[in-house]
């Protein structure tokens, strides 16, 4: 297992083994993955949207796209800041429509995550509406674009185990 | 099914691009991470709004489409059209096609697949590609092991395979960015 790094620890990639090698002879794709992660869940610099509530809305893209491993990071960074009511919110799937900051922007993840095409000019402006800067709602807009790029890298790597493995 | 083109598209943002003339050298430090041909882009310019994201973004970006070896260039192309025809962006669809024409001289063939989708390809390197981007693309929890056969039949490596999940993965991003923060006239 390998705790630095997200994926190959959600997967078991051993160190030193022929997928971890594999990975690392694309060294730039391993360490703005990384980056990547770290200016968006936990920026020195959060502008108007907190921690918290980038660790929420990750949690709810990874339970839509149907990744509880990856589901289950993100919950557990809310654990560790208390934060049960934020897991409440992002677990709700049933589409109920409740009212307050949070609830307003896991719907935007919703949209972007499984219908990207249904955002309009009205979906934008809500969001300027309820204080987001141009750079808070771009930040938002690339954490919850950033998960599904994660999904599809463990979905493919685990794919690649299965195949070592046969 | 939505009308795909490699032709040129319009796209334009819903929230204000930065300006190149009045960027923060955080921003410009940003943009210099992605890569050279589209660091102008009104699209990048927009992204700029929030530099710390785009810096290991669109460094990731250009690894995962420029990083030398591996996937031959066209390879990454024609997956990532296949992979944004089926999260249906018009705009990203128009950008790879063309790249990928440019750099194959395959037009007539990424014509069909436009027009008709991935099915009627005939050429089995890239039917294999294809089929493998669409399904990571719309059923990641469902790949297995034996949806690598076929590209591994085709004579892919290992380093080929992890290129295209890459390329794969990067247009889940992409394309949702995409359609998000602008609007794409055709």
């Amino acid at each position: 297992m390998n705790p630095d790094d997200l994926v190959e620890d959600i997967l078991g990639i051993a160190p030193g083994s022929p997928l971890a090698e594999l990975r690392r002879r694309r060294p730039e794709a391993l360490r703005h993955a990384e980056g990547a992660y770290r200016e968006l869940l936990t920026p020195d610099d959060a502008g108007n949207v907190s921690h918290t509530e980038r660790a929420a809305l990750a949690l709810r893209v990874a339970l839509r796209e149907g990744d509880a491993a990856l589901a289950a990071r993100f919950r557990a960074l809310l654990e560790k800041a208390g934060a049960e009511e934020s897991i409440m919110l992002a677990e709700d799937l049933s589409d109920g429509v409740m009212e307050g900051r949070l609830p307003a922007l896991l719907r935007y993840a919703d949209m972007v995550a499984a219908k990207p095409a249904t955002v309009t000019q009205e979906t934008i402006d809500a969001l300027s509406a309820m204080g987001l800067t141009p750079r808070d709602i771009v930040a938002v807009t690339q954490l919850v674009s950033f998960v599904p790029y994660q999904v599809r890298l463990i979905a493919g790597l685990r794919a690649m185990q299965g195949e070592a493995a046969a | 099914m939505k009308r795909f083109t490699m032709e040129e598209v319009g796209w334009t943002p819903r929230i204000p691009p930065v300006q190149a003339e009045t960027a923060s050298p955080a921003q410009l430090a940003a943009l210099e991470a992605c890569p050279p041909a589209q660091r102008r882009s009104t699209y990048f310019l927009t992204l700029a709004q929030d530099p710390a994201s785009l810096g290991e973004r669109g460094a990731l970006f250009n690894s995962v489409m420029y990083a030398p070896r591996g996937l031959p260039r066209a390879d990454r192309e024609f997956s990532t059209a296949v992979v944004s025809m089926a999260n249906g962006c018009v705009y990203c669809t128009s950008v790879h096609a063309r790249r990928f024409t440019e750099l194959s001289k395959q037009r007539e063939a990424m014509q069909r697949v436009l027009d008709e989708g991935h099915a009627v390809e005939t050429d089995p390197r890239r039917r294999a590609i294809a089929d493998f981007s669409e399904k990571l693309t719309l059923t990641p929890g469902a790949v297995s092991a034996a949806d690598l056969a076929p590209l591994r039949a085709v004579g892919m490596d290992d380093l080929e395979v992890l290129d295209l999940i890459h390329s794969i993965a990067m247009f889940a991003n992409a394309n949702r960015l995409m359609q998000s923060l602008g609007e794409t006239e055709g």
